[in-house]
């Protein structure tokens, strides 16, 4: 804020007062008063001050008398063949060294001779001039007033004198405290960025001042938020990635899939506790199911292949049921059943259903990832690496492996990851397929398969307490989940 | 999974080791060790297929070897016994299988009692497919007077069950005793009942409900006569992993005759089934490299008996009889694995050369997903079970190609969604309290005739939400996905009559847009005009 007396030197300077005296009767104030002020004012930028310096010549008495008598070197002239012991005059005396150094006359025999041409010169007219009353020195020729100033004849005064001007910083300033010689404005027009006149935050269109208004920048904005996947996509997204590094082949199903798919082709024996009603989302529908000779056979008397199977009679009645699919590896038994010739790696990220209640870390469907790799002698040594570089790929560095069990595979490994606070999680399951599993499909060498739970990663990752949010978000998370959060 | 409580000292003592050896040994044979350890137990989680485990007993067989103090297969006598049970014929419709045997001189006190009945309801579980396949009864045998009968009576037949001080009938039982609630389904549609009775025809067990208060098993009692009926073989092994791990205790088992018709067998038979595997077969398959010698040790680690043959190539196994999960050499080689040590095993990548492919539809996803944020929409992923409620009722549709799961949880989640917009009105409903505009989208699975199919929707709510607005997001989303589509009027109820456009793709309708009918925004209980837009992309 400007202080009383500041304002009232700015409004006088807007409305033309441009020297103290002037604005010094505008504002009723002491010139004194007004140009502290106008320093002061100067200081924040809000006026320009020029300053000038001017010297003024005036006559000595000395040189008022030469002005009006002649110079003594001029009056010399005129006494021609005077002897110079006649010459009483002290000053007609000094005329004498002038006289030689104009070289108006020689001095012979004591006598002043003439040399006939004398004209009149620039120190004479610089008199003649200042005779009229002091002048500045700018007027005057620079030579002949130092000749005059040296012979006395002159003095020059110094005088300093101060204008002012209001810059646009200024103008605003003013318009603040109710002056309108700018315009304050909040949105700078297409004709003002056209323009070109800016100084500062100021434009000058059509002869007025606009100023933009300043903000506290350091206020809080409105908030925005971009568009942007689900955190729990993108940790999707980077377990694709990591599948896709590693050379793996995305493989997809269908939601639906007969129990043949989703249990009798894994092995699981037709009485086993998962299959019943209380776990597995049942429809009313059955489904075609495929030539089930040799699963049966595996089933009931473990085939060629020197298993024991599960004895009792295996019905494909049971297996014709539709159900939404528990796991992943339905689809993966398929796809294997499609592609029984090695090499294959292949994967899948996709929802499974589970029919549990929900509750902050249950949900009756959720993602899975799934993973195999076929080929000649892979081994379980092989697949325990594999899963070492998929879980430092995941950023958990720390894994070990526990002994499992899975009805399809054997051998079997829970791998556990050991997190800061939490101690050693288990994070997903693994094993070779079992050759009950493998061999009705024709598939001939081990199987390498993992699976995980990905809402579990989530959980660790988004330092999620509740799985809910993840499938009925709150919108505030969502907006203010940071898209680099590292996952 | 079966948790079984182990008490520190009971299982130090067992084991011969330190309760810090054990925690830490125990996760790497093969068992998850909750989370809270207790001042005076650990509870432990085992697996489905090693019931043996499902005691302390079988776990301090199991420590025994796995720690190197006592490996090899363990060693039960099998005293020849005089008690005898005759099965009668009834039996063979409801209840056909029963294998028992008596175990003598042992001290119940402590855990020791608790161990057993844990052991028994873990068997029910795990093995008995909850008392259905297999049904354990314990007594004591002092109260009663050999021989013995299981036979299919009456049920009209009275005794006093368990727990109860005063006779009833059976029938009675399954309606009035909690075991007879809880497990009388099993005896469905039978008109007489599993029973074993003594010589002076005292019923000792109701199986597969409930015992007979008579033969209670106390502090005081030493002497065990133990049934355990079913409807599958493996009522054998249940009886295996029962006596082994009283004899585990210091008990003597000795056998019974079980007269059949059918004929005479003696019970239990602990006799190991013996199996030859391939010592280059197992190093294939796990990854290790180890001499018939070496792999034999492993496997005595882990309880077998086992032993190189003279040729130096295959390996003699013996199978513990209380062992239910050997079902191809496999099993075996993991064992050995487990044997030898996860952690010892040399890791090593596997050499396959592939090359990776996504998958054209999630590709697509990611194309769809880069387009709707780009248009300034947040992903939201809605469960895809939902109710009709929800997708037809509320969105004032009719109802098709939806597909009704047989036992939903709750009425929320009834069916398969077979379209995203009524999720994302779900979603804004939860979400009245946070600033507006809110748009969001989602892209992913809807089932419709059985069929996944794939479905883009988006939605956008906020006080001047209009057709236009819709209609140019939809234009843009259109454009990048290439698709060229037609737009007519729509007549979906679900939107404002004049302000809702069908996506026509040559003859098909592939999606609709516009503005949401109030009716319908009020229907999910929100009170801001609301924009959607919905359209089929691809079907796997």
């Amino acid at each position: 804020m400007l202080s009383e007396i500041d304002s009232k030197v700015i409004k006088a300077i807007i409305k033309g007062a441009t020297i103290p005296q002037e604005i010094a009767e505008e504002t009723c104030a002491k010139v004194e008063a007004v140009r502290a002020s106008a320093d002061a004012l100067a200081e924040k930028g809000l006026v320009k001050v020029s300053k000038s310096i001017e010297e003024t010549a005036a006559l000595t008495e000395e040189g008022r008398r030469y002005a009006d008598e002649g110079l003594p070197e001029r009056r010399l002239l005129g006494m021609e063949g005077t002897s110079l012991s006649e010459l009483k005059d002290p000053s007609l005396k000094i005329g004498l060294g002038w006289l030689k150094r104009k070289d108006w006359a020689a001095i012979e025999g004591g006598k002043i001779g003439s040399k006939g041409e004398a004209p009149l010169g620039e120190d004479e007219m610089a008199l003649k001039i200042l005779l009229q009353g002091p002048k500045k020195t700018t007027e005057i020729d620079k030579k002949a007033l130092a000749a005059l100033k040296s012979r006395g004849l002159v003095i020059i005064s110094t005088f300093k004198s101060w204008s002012y001007e209001v810059t646009l910083e200024g103008s605003k300033a003013a318009a603040e405290i109710g002056e309108t010689a700018a315009e304050m404005i909040a949105q700078v027009t297409p004709e003002m960025v056209k323009s070109g006149q800016w100084e500062g935050n100021c434009v000058v269109l059509g002869g007025k001042h606009y100023c933009t208004r300043p903000y506290d920048v350091t206020l809080a904005a409105v908030r925005i938020y971009p568009g942007k996947e689900h955190p729990y996509q993108r940790l999707i997204d980077r377990m694709r990635e990591i599948m896709l590094e590693m050379g793996f082949t995305e493989i997809r199903g269908q939601i639906i899939q007969s129990s043949f798919w989703n249990f009798d082709a894994l092995f699981q024996p037709q009485d086993h506790p998962a299959r019943e009603m209380q776990d597995t989302f049942y429809l009313s529908t059955k489904a075609l199911i495929p030539d089930f000779t040799k699963v049966k056979e595996m089933h009931e008397c473990g085939g060629d292949v020197g298993s024991t199977g599960w004895g009792g009679c295996w019905s494909p009645e049971i297996a014709s049921q539709e159900v939404l699919r528990t796991h992943t590896t339905s689809v993966t038994i398929k796809y294997l059943a499609d592609h029984p010739e090695p090499p294959v790696k292949a994967f899948g990220i996709d929802r499974v259903y589970r029919r549990e209640a929900i509750d902050a870390t249950h949900t009756p469907e959720f993602e899975q990832l799934e993973g195999i790799i076929m080929d000649r002698d892979v081994t379980f040594a092989n697949l325990l690496a594999v899963l070492k570089e998929f879980y430092a790929k995941m950023g958990f560095e720390e894994v070990r492996f526990r002994p499992g069990y899975f009805p399809y595979t054997e051998p079997s490994v829970e791998p556990e990851v050991f997190i800061d606070g939490l101690g050693w999680v288990e994070l997903g399951g693994a094993g070779v397929f079992r050759r009950e599993v493998t061999a009705p499909f024709g598939i001939d060498y081990p199987v390498l398969a993992w699976g995980l739970g990905v809402s579990r990663v989530a959980m660790l990752k988004l330092g999620l307490k509740d799985l809910r949010l993840l499938y009925q978000p709150d919108i505030q998370w969502l907006r203010e989940m940071p898209i680099s959060l590292r996952m | 999974m079966p948790v079984v409580r182990l008490y520190y000292e009971d299982l130090e003592e067992l084991v011969g080791a330190s309760r810090d050896v054990i925690l830490s040994r125990l996760p790497m044979m093969g068992a998850d060790i909750g989370k809270k350890a207790e001042e005076a137990y650990v509870d432990v989680e085992f697996f489905p297929d090693r019931p043996d485990l499902y005691s302390v007993e079988g776990v301090s067989r199991a420590l025994k070897g796995f720690l190197g103090t006592d490996v090899g297969i363990p060693q039960y006598d099998v005293h020849p016994g005089r008690v005898v049970l005759e099965v009668d014929p009834s039996v063979n419709a409801v209840r056909p299988l029963i294998a028992c045997a008596v175990v003598r001189g042992l001290e119940f006190s402590g855990p020791a009692i608790e161990s057993l009945m844990d052991l028994q309801e873990d068997l029910h579980w795990g093995l008995g497919r909850n008392r259905r396949k297999v049904a354990i009864g314990v007594h004591d045998i002092s109260r009663v007077e050999p021989p013995f009968k299981y036979l299919a009576e009456d049920p009209e037949r009275k005794f006093v069950p368990l727990d109860f001080t005063e006779e009833m009938t059976m029938r009675d039982m399954l309606i009035k005793h909690p075991k007879g609630t809880g497990y009388g389904h099993i005896l469905k549609g039978f008109d007489s009942y599993p029973l074993i009775v003594d010589a002076k025809n005292r019923v000792l067990s109701f199986p597969p409900i409930i015992n007979g208060d008579l033969t209670r098993v106390e502090e005081d009692t030493h002497d065990l006569f133990i049934d355990v009926t079913g409807t599958d073989p493996v009522v054998h092994k249940a009886l295996n992993i029962v006596v082994t791990a009283l004899a585990e205790r210091g008990g003597k088992i000795e056998s019974v005759l079980v007269k059949r018709k059918e004929g005479d067998f003696v019970s239990p038979n602990l006799t190991p089934a013996r199996w030859i595997i391939n010592c280059a077969e197992a190093n294939r398959l796990i990854g290790f490299d180890l001499p018939p010698q070496e792999l034999a040790a492993a496997l005595e680690r882990m309880r077998f008996g086992a032993k190189a043959n003279d040729q130096g190539v295959d390996v003699e196994v013996e199978v513990p009889a209380y062992r239910v999960d050997i079902m191809h050499s496999w099993d075996i080689f993991e064992d050995a694995a487990k044997g030898f040590g996860y952690e010892n095993l040399t890791l090593e990548l596997p050499k396959t050369v592939t090359v990776g492919r996504p998958h054209p539809i999630e590709a697509r996803k990611a194309e769809i997903r880069d387009i709707m944020t780009g248009l300034g929409y947040l992903e939201v992923l809605p469960f895809t079970l939902t109710s009709e409620k929800v997708q037809f009722e509320h969105m004032r549709r009719l109802s098709s190609g939806e597909i009704r799961v047989l036992h939903p949880i709750s009425e929320l989640h009834t069916i398969l969604r077979t379209t995203i917009l009524p999720s994302l009105l779900e979603i804004f409903a939860l979400n009245q309290h946070h600033s507006l505009p809110q748009r969001i989208f989602a892209v992913g699975e809807v089932v419709e005739n059985r069929k996944t199919k794939l479905n883009l929707a988006f939605a956008s709510i906020h006080s001047s939400a209009n057709f236009s607005e819709i209609r140019s997001v939809a234009d843009a989303v259109l454009q990048e996905m290439m698709i060229k589509a037609g737009i007519e009027l729509s007549k979906d109820g679900a939107f404002l009559p004049g302000r809702a456009a069908d996506i026509i793709d040559g003859e098909k309708t592939i999606g609709v847009l516009g503005e949401v009918h109030p009716a319908v925004l009020r229907n999910f209980g929100l009170e801001q005009p609301v924009v959607g837009f919905e359209m089929r992309w691809d079907e796997l």
